[in-house]
């Protein structure tokens, strides 16, 4: 039971965080699903890597939400795929998150460091 | 049955997105340098589980993701559909189920909750007037006099019309043969109170009331058969109990008020009230004594029933203080609803056969969750194998849940095909006559009803059964060889839902139980006269051609000759007949005791020829019978029977007192009678009514008003037999009369437990499917626990365990549960039976009888439905069973 609930957070935690990534990977151009999860890893020196059991109903979601579209084109190397792009709704979104990302890890790094600080002392 | 097309390509394009995206991670790979086949294992394993992606991407769509529910119900199908016996079982179950439930409630709903059919029916209202007299606490509802109806009207201010009416019935003439119909006395405002315009010409003017207007108001049933629809009918005249009326209008068909059956068609105004026969008599609508009417109104905007009530209460008080020996002990009002007033105490009785088929539903739901249940233990591995690969917990309590529903619609469609083919067999067998009853019909509040019943069933009895086996340990489940067995909940979930449905099936058959004991009670009643080869009839003599005097003489020479006619042993004539609905009373003065006038009381009054205690059966216990020398001229006389005596003169001999009742044939004044006999108590109302205190009048010295004449047909004959002698002996006198009303004594004793019987038949019959459906599961509990238990009985029976001994732990399992829920349900029932209280005849709710043989019953039942599977049990043969293993 312990080991469902643990599960449960993981994704949790993902989710909120996925949703900025692909959002923001998406403000550099159209991608489609293949690309995004490339991009992520890449930009992340490899230390992300996202689940595809995650990513497709994250960007199904998204598309419900109105802040990305998706459009059937041809890749560069010749293969028909879907890719997404931000709407406008999207790019405020991605303000949004960006910002409460922010605060989030400011507020992270100010606990960490008062208590780093406090532990010198 | 397919999807539909945008969901399809929504589906189809899912599919092509994981394709290309595999395309490129593998196109990626190839260009790294690795070789196409290990590219593409590699890319298969770093994206994962295929049909797990595309199925979470799916639940993004929506949040009841239409295919999804498509493939659960495609799956649930053909599970059902692999498993045709458990089908069968549930699917009828359920079907009588809902079926019973959905026919009373379109009964209920076409009786109780459809609106009356006249606009705003919510401010229409029947008033009645406290006969405070009769305290039984806080009095009894009466109806009014004509008097005290006039000063409603006038001094009122919360209605914004009153209107009258009194039930009768009229001799058409002229039109076709002669015949007798419905029909009603009506004042000015009777249509107009309703909201119903006429479908041609007009209702009743107020000056109309007045003076004597022969005006009538046609049915638009009565206008088509009997007059041809002639659309110049208005102004037309036509005979009306042997009188010229004219047609001012007819009401449209679907105008059906006062409630009657057959219908009421003709409406004629209060003038007919206000004749009288001889000049210088006191008209009944000046009578404040005489109360015949029923009085609707239609509430003022913006006023309510209480302040209604407030208002007239005021009035009644100022009548009675006005009018002290009329009124005096009628200082009060009473205001309902009109459909409440009209729907009465039908609604209690359809309430509890609600109550009864809802508790068969019941039992049906812990049956048909227990067959799932039992089917989840024979499920673990299937489901297991589905949880292996990848369906969640909530997913798969989805999925049967799904196969709940899917059973829970198609046995709730077989019910209400059942419901449609039992409804018209419902209320062709309802003895009870009430508004609404022929327009039953499934419309859309029935179907609505149906519809929320199946999805609250197919919870009910989905419920703990899908939680219960989405939840296997997988480990376990999908071990090579593992026994399918129930784990020790499942046991406990099936061991209560037979306590449950036992517990429900026990209060459906104590109450079943009290309604025959009610019911055998009434039959062994007598009626206080034999009724066996006694056929009545009745006609009236129009008053235009027959003054009383003439009544008088024709009745007086109609009798004798009836009595000489072959095949007839003894007529003579009733008002009003016993069991026929009606009764009169009238107060009166003993002599010797000064009473005030408000506060005399009264007695049921019969007015019969001489003969009728002979022809009826009714005993003559005291004194004589009246004799036809007891006529107009001579003194007055009076017989009363014996609950009478034994309140008026409990000490007294009766024969030879004198008492004065309010009713007087020519003298000015109501005269003194002399007690000349005792007869038997007659039960007037009805067979559970006991008799009142009765007095009887001889004809000559009261009135008659249309009598019924009651014939006793001679040496064993069929009553039938003689109705043609007589109806030829009338026409003999007059060839415009017409005999109706023709029935048997018998048939008025019957219909009066036609009501008593149509209940506690459907009762026993619900009684008897709740405790064919107990049985059944229990049957079906303990067979499967034996079914589960075949191992180790063996092992028991290898160790030299006996028949004796298996038999008994079987059986034992099994009468625990049927103990645990007879106690529990002799409890409820000990409760609930109190609602039976009012229809109960002579018998208490907590009558001991009826709870032993409910005990016995089940227990016998219980045994039987065990026993078949013990019998198994005690021929397990030992070896197969080890090897089994």
């Amino acid at each position: 039971m312990a080991k469902h609930d643990r599960y449960q957070n993981r994704i949790e935690l993902l989710q909120g965080t996925l949703d900025l990534l692909i959002l923001q990977t998406l403000q550099w151009g159209p991608r489609h699903g293949y690309g995004i999860s490339q991009a992520i890893g890449a930009h992340s020196g490899d230390v992300l890597r996202v689940d595809t059991g995650s990513l497709y109903p994250a960007l199904h979601r998204l598309e419900r939400q109105g802040w990305i579209l998706a459009e059937w084109k041809v890749s560069d190397n010749k293969q028909r795929a879907r890719f997404y792009r931000l709407t406008p709704a999207g790019r405020k979104q991605l303000l949004a998150e960006r910002s409460r990302w922010e605060q989030l890890s400011d507020a992270i790094r100010g606990v960490l460091t008062r208590a780093a600080g406090q532990g010198e002392a | 049955m397919r999807l539909p097309q945008w969901r399809r390509r929504q589906r189809a394009d899912l599919d092509e997105e994981i394709r290309s995206h595999l395309a490129m991670a593998v196109q990626d790979r190839v260009a790294r340098g690795e070789s196409p086949d290990h590219a593409a294992r590699a890319a298969r394993r770093e994206f994962g589980n295929v049909d797990l992606v595309k199925e979470t991407t799916r639940d993004m769509w929506g949040w009841m993701s239409l295919d999804r529910l498509w493939q659960d119900v495609r799956y649930a199908l053909r599970v059902l559909r692999r498993s045709p016996g458990f089908t069968a079982v549930a699917l009828l179950t359920l079907a009588l189920g809902i079926g019973a439930n959905t026919a009373i409630f379109s009964v209920i709903n076409a009786v109780v909750l459809r609106p009356l059919p006249f606009p705003q029916p919510d401010r229409l209202v029947s008033v009645s007037e406290m006969d405070l007299r009769k305290v039984t606490g806080g009095g009894v509802a009466d109806s009014v006099s004509y008097p005290n109806f006039f000063d409603w009207r006038d001094r009122n201010q919360v209605f914004e019309r009153l209107a009258a009416f009194r039930q009768s019935r009229i001799t058409l003439t002229g039109a076709g043969v002669p015949q007798e119909v419905a029909s009603a006395v009506v004042s000015a405002d009777f249509f107009d109170t309703l909201g119903v315009p006429p479908l041609m010409g007009r209702g009743f003017r107020r000056e109309e009331e007045k003076t004597s207007s022969h005006l009538v108001v046609l049915g638009e049933q009565l206008w088509r058969s009997s007059f041809g629809a002639d659309p110049a009918i208005v102004g037309r005249a036509i005979t009306v109990n042997g009188r010229p009326f004219t047609v001012v209008g007819v009401m449209p068909r679907r105008f059906t008020f006062p409630v009657t059956f057959p219908a009421t068609q003709m409406w004629i105004t209060i003038a007919e009230d206000a004749r009288t026969e001889n000049p210088g008599d006191t008209p009944i609508t000046a009578q404040r004594g005489a109360t015949l009417l029923e009085v609707v109104g239609r509430l003022r905007a913006g006023v309510s029933i209480r302040q209604a009530q407030a208002a007239m209460d005021v009035i009644a008080r100022a009548l009675g203080r006005e009018y002290p020996d009329e009124d005096g002990s009628r200082g009060a009002v009473r205001i309902v609803l009109l459909l409440e007033e009209l729907v009465g105490d039908t609604s209690y009785q359809l309430l509890v056969l609600l109550v009864a088929v809802g508790c068969v539903l019941l039992i049906a739901c812990a049956n048909i969750a227990n067959l799932l249940l039992a089917r989840g233990v024979g499920r673990t591995r299937e489901i297991c194998v589905r949880a292996a690969l990848g369906a969640s917990g909530g997913r798969l309590v989805r999925q049967l849940l799904t196969e709940s529903v899917v059973l829970s619609i198609a046995g709730a469609g077989l019910g209400v095909l059942l419901a449609l083919a039992s409804i018209g067999l419902l209320v062709r067998l309802s003895p009870v006559e009430v508004r609404g009853l022929d327009q039953v019909t499934i419309d859309g509040p029935v179907i609505l009803f149906a519809a929320a019943l199946t999805v609250l069933t197919a919870l009910l009895f989905g419920l703990i059964p899908a939680v219960h086996a989405a939840r296997p340990q997988v480990v376990i489940g999908l071990k090579e060889g593992a026994r399918t067995t129930a784990g020790s909940g499942q046991h406990r979930w099936r061991g209560a839902l037979i306590v449950a449905e036992t517990a429900v099936g026990v209060v459906l058959l104590v109450g079943a139980g009290l309604m025959l004991r009610s019911f055998d009670r009434l039959l062994a009643t007598s009626p206080g006269f034999s009724p066996a080869n006694v056929a009545t009839m009745r006609f009236r003599l129009p008053d235009t051609r027959y003054s009383y005097t003439k009544q008088v003489r024709f009745y007086e020479e109609l009798f004798p000759a009836l009595r000489g006619l072959p095949g007839i042993e003894s007529a003579a004539a009733v008002v009003p007949l016993p069991l026929s609905g009606n009764h009169l009373s009238l107060s009166f003065e003993q002599q010797g005791r000064v009473i005030a006038q408000s506060e005399l009381p009264s007695a049921d009054l019969g007015i019969v020829s001489p003969g009728y205690f002979l022809t009826m059966g009714i005993p003559l216990v005291r004194g004589r019978d009246f004799t036809a020398r007891d006529d107009s001229s001579a003194p007055r006389v009076i017989i009363v029977d014996e609950s009478f005596v034994r309140r008026y003169f409990p000490h007294e001999n009766p024969i030879g007192q004198r008492i004065r009742p309010g009713l007087s044939a020519d003298e000015k004044e109501p005269p003194w009678r002399e007690v000349v006999g005792v007869v038997g108590d007659v039960r007037q109302e009805r067979l559970s009514i006991a008799a009142r205190p009765t007095f009887y009048i001889p004809y000559p010295q009261g009135m008659i008003v249309s009598p019924h004449l009651v014939v006793h047909a001679a040496g064993g004959r069929a009553p039938s037999e003689v109705v043609e002698t007589v109806r030829k002996a009338v026409a003999a006198r007059d060839p415009e009369l017409v005999v109706a009303n023709v029935r048997t004594l018998d048939e008025y004793v019957d219909r009066s437990i036609a009501g008593a019987r149509f209940n506690t038949l459907l009762l026993a019959l619900f009684a008897t499917l709740g405790l064919l459906l107990t049985a059944v599961g229990l049957y079906g509990v303990t067979a499967s626990g034996v079914a589960e238990r075949t191992h180790e009985i063996g092992v028991r029976i290898a160790l030299g365990a006996g028949a004796g001994a298996v038999l008994a732990s079987v059986l034992r399992r099994g009468l625990v549960l049927t103990a645990a829920g007879l106690t529990t349900g002799m409890m409820m029932a000990a409760m609930a039976s109190r609602l039976l209280q009012a229809t109960l005849y002579n018998v208490r709710p907590l009558d001991p009888v009826t709870y032993a043989g409910v005990g016995l019953v089940l227990i016998a039942v219980a045994l039987f439905a065990c026993w078949i599977p013990a019998r198994r049990a005690t021929r397990v043969d030992p070896i197969r069973a080890l090897r089994s293993e």
